[in-house]
């Protein structure tokens, strides 16, 4: 597919164009933060940053969505579905993110089962990624088959190189929305500006300081469902809150339950919800199958190295380092896949 | 700090050696140069792990609670705000005066690891830390970067009342004198002053980026209801949802939950993925208990009574 | 106390109100339900932590 050059001079044009003509999401800086919201124009945009806070997961996969609205007219049961999905632009979302959004396809787009809610905000998605800069020290995601530059998933990937930024078209997404901003995403000889980005690639991958090595990890894992590693020194220090599976890319459980506003009237919403919570796995007749922080932990990293591949073929987690930057007693899903791997070679 | 460092250890080791206790939490090197993540040590040999400095902002009192029911006793690191939590969970009754060893180490402040970490090349090793007073010199093999108190240490720091631990059975480490960068309820004045509508409009923003993850609330050494209110699902107080009236219902019950009982350890504030500035909730509590009730500050003492736990004939009566 | 938190947050002063009552006192409370009555008519209805804003 082709590639093309935006000016940087002209990228507040190009999103206050595309904040008028879609529902435009992107990153934006509130207080400390950076979060993906929204925005009405170019001026609100963040374009300088290293990676959000919370994943933007949340255009795909909202943390409250409210599946329909029920009604008792008297003698009928009225279900009001919400109509209509907006055509969005996800702009800047890195690499990583991008690649987590893949993972949830399988899951709520897959062979068997689909969700519409989550279809059809794909569907009118338009995903333009942006080339990350910088390596971040919690950054991982050359371990998880990722890449600063990765191409994988984007409609359009961004890469600034100068006072341009360089554009690959990915899919035909993407093609369609650069033909209807030509004006803008301007058609030129980008052989130099490809072999820039290569070196940026190159440059960025030697920035990792994270050294993580999967090898017979998996396998271990396989064959080993109680580890007395799991009993160690993570479950113990673990507070059980939800941060981590709240700010991961690659995490998706949710809650489902109405919420009753009048007589037999509400609204069935749908939650994101953790399974470090206790709560998760209690069922109605009082049993827990993970009764215990360990249980928990285990089933989070088996989850993220283990089910996800066994189930999609795709690794379940995107080396994006939200959730060893943001535990608050620094569990670090680095340190646990090395440590597995000692446990497997001293086997 | 070394110094203290290996002095921790010596002392932990005796404890494990003479089978004082069975267990000893303290603090340990993270995974990032300015982290530290707690560990537990179960074995003399395993003592090598403990560490001491400027990155242990951590307070490790709760964890006591896991073992409350473990035949033998448990060692605590803690720093001077973290005592106040053994205090509180003392009294509490949520962990037993006799099994629990308090090893005490004065604090001259905790640094903010995300601010320090941004200055430091990354994949630095820490070489050592030195306190020079109103700054810290934090030695790598990539250099030496100094970092002055008033702008890199967690905010709970510049107003520290208590830098010495309030119990302790071994202390570690000279006395500190208390040195306050701030007025104590300088923030919470600030927002005090502003217009109901403004104040309405600064913490709705807060609110509204609640994830409701609870890290504030299990970190919270003094939130320990073995059934949350928050978790019940019959009556469902409040749902998963995280829209603006159910994030405000949740921070202001807790905040009046552990009123009269938080000790202004800053956890809750450290720990929120979505930098919500829980301190200037919590400390707002503490300030009007000061005036209403002449308290101090819970569990700078053993055995003091929670001014909303307890009554005397003076308590101020404005609803009669 | 509990008035003071609600105020910080942004709650109009005079919106939540505390009164100590006992069955045997029927004057007051009448008077406290007219006094409440006429401040938050006064005040408008309520903007915080409404159901309906999502």
């Amino acid at each position: 597919m082709e590639s093309r050059v935006v000016n940087k001079g002209q990228i507040s044009e190009l999103l206050d164009k595309l904040a008028k003509d879609y529902n435009l999401i992107a990153p934006i800086k509130e207080e400390t933060m950076t979060l993906f919201r929204r925005v009405s124009g170019a001026q609100d945009v963040l374009l300088d940053y290293n990676n959000s806070d919370i994943s933007p997961k949340g255009c795909f996969l909202p943390q409250n969505e409210k599946t329909f609205s029920y009604m008792y007219t008297g003698d009928t049961l009225e279900i009001n579905k919400p109509v209509g999905t907006q055509k969005t632009v996800l702009f800047g979302a890195r690499p990583c993110d991008i690649k987590a959004i893949l993972t949830f396809d399988p899951v709520f787009d897959g062979v068997k089962f689909g969700d519409e809610y989550y279809s059809s905000k794909r569907e009118s998605t338009v995903i333009i990624g942006l080339s990350c800069a910088k390596v971040l020290s919690t950054c991982f995601c050359y371990a998880m088959g990722g890449g600063p530059c990765d191409t994988t998933g984007s409609d359009l990937l961004l890469t600034e190189i100068g006072d341009k930024y360089y554009v690959e078209v990915i899919t035909e997404k993407g093609q369609a929305l650069v033909d209807a901003y030509s004006q803008i995403i301007a058609k030129q000889d980008t052989a130099q500006l490809a072999k820039d980005k290569d070196e940026l690639a190159k440059k960025l991958s030697g920035e990792f300081v994270r050294k993580v090595d999967l090898t017979g990890v998996k396998e271990l894992m396989d064959n080993n469902f109680e580890l007395p590693y799991w009993a160690g020194d993570d479950q113990k220090k673990c507070i059980g809150c939800g941060t981590c599976t709240y700010v991961c890319p690659t995490c998706h459980c949710f809650d489902i339950f109405d919420y009753t506003t009048g007589d037999f009237t509400g609204d069935r919403l749908r939650c994101w919800d953790s399974c470090m919570f206790p709560e998760y796995t209690l069922e109605a007749g009082g049993h827990n199958p993970r009764p215990s922080r360990k249980e928990r932990i285990r089933n989070r990293f088996m989850h993220k190295i283990k089910y996800h591949l066994d189930r999609y073929n795709m690794v379940g987690c995107v080396g994006c380092g939200r959730c060893v930057n943001k535990c608050p007693v620094n569990i670090d899903i680095t340190k646990i896949i090395n440590d597995l791997k000692e446990v497997a070679q001293n086997a | 700090m070394m110094n203290l460092a290996q002095q921790l250890r010596e002392q932990a080791k005796k404890l494990l050696e003479e089978k004082k206790v069975d267990l000893v939490i303290g603090f340990g090197q993270g995974t990032e140069l300015a982290r530290n993540t707690p560990v537990f040590i179960d074995s003399p040999e395993g003592v090598s792990a403990l560490t001491w400095g400027p990155f242990c902002a951590n307070n490790l009192a709760k964890y006591l609670v896991d073992y409350k029911n473990d035949p033998g006793s448990t060692a605590v690191v803690v720093k001077g705000c973290d005592a106040r939590s053994v205090n509180r969970l003392l009294d509490d009754n949520q962990i037993l005066r006799e099994k629990v060893v308090v090893i005490g180490l004065p604090c001259p402040g905790q640094l903010e690891w995300q601010k320090v970490s941004a200055e430091i090349k990354p994949g630095s090793t820490l070489k050592e830390v030195v306190d020079n007073g109103d700054s810290y010199t934090v030695k790598t093999d990539s250099g030496d970067y100094t970092f002055n108190k008033k702008d890199y240490l967690l905010h709970r720091c510049l107003v520290c009342e208590n830098p010495n631990p309030v119990i302790s059975d071994i202390t570690i480490g000279k006395e500190i004198p208390v040195k306050n960068y701030e007025e104590r309820f300088a923030e919470v004045q600030d927002l005090e002053k502003l217009a109901a509508d403004e104040k309405n409009e600064y913490w709705n923003k807060q609110f509204a980026r609640c994830l409701r993850c609870y890290a504030c609330r299990n970190v919270c050494s003094v939130c320990t209801c073995k059934v949350c209110a928050f978790d019940q699902m019959q009556p469902m107080w409040v749902s998963k949802r995280t829209n603006l009236s159910e994030n405000t219902a949740f921070h202001i019950t807790r905040a009046f939950h552990v009123a009269g009982r938080c000790v202004d350890c800053g956890e809750c504030d450290r720990v929120c993925p979505m930098d919500i500035p829980l301190r200037k909730l919590n400390v707002k509590i503490h300030k009007d208990l000061g005036e209403l009730f002449n308290s101090p500050t819970p569990g700078t003492e053993p055995g003091l009574i929670s001014p909303l736990g307890g009554f005397s004939p003076g308590d101020p009566e404005e609803f009669m | 106390m509990f008035k003071r938190l609600l105020e910080y947050v942004g709650f109009e002063p005079g919106r939540f109100k505390a009164r100590w009552l006992s069955g045997s006192e029927g004057a007051k409370f009448t008077t406290t339900v007219k006094e409440m009555t006429e401040k938050i008519k006064s005040l408008g209805p309520n903007k915080k932590m409404r159901d309906d804003i999502i």
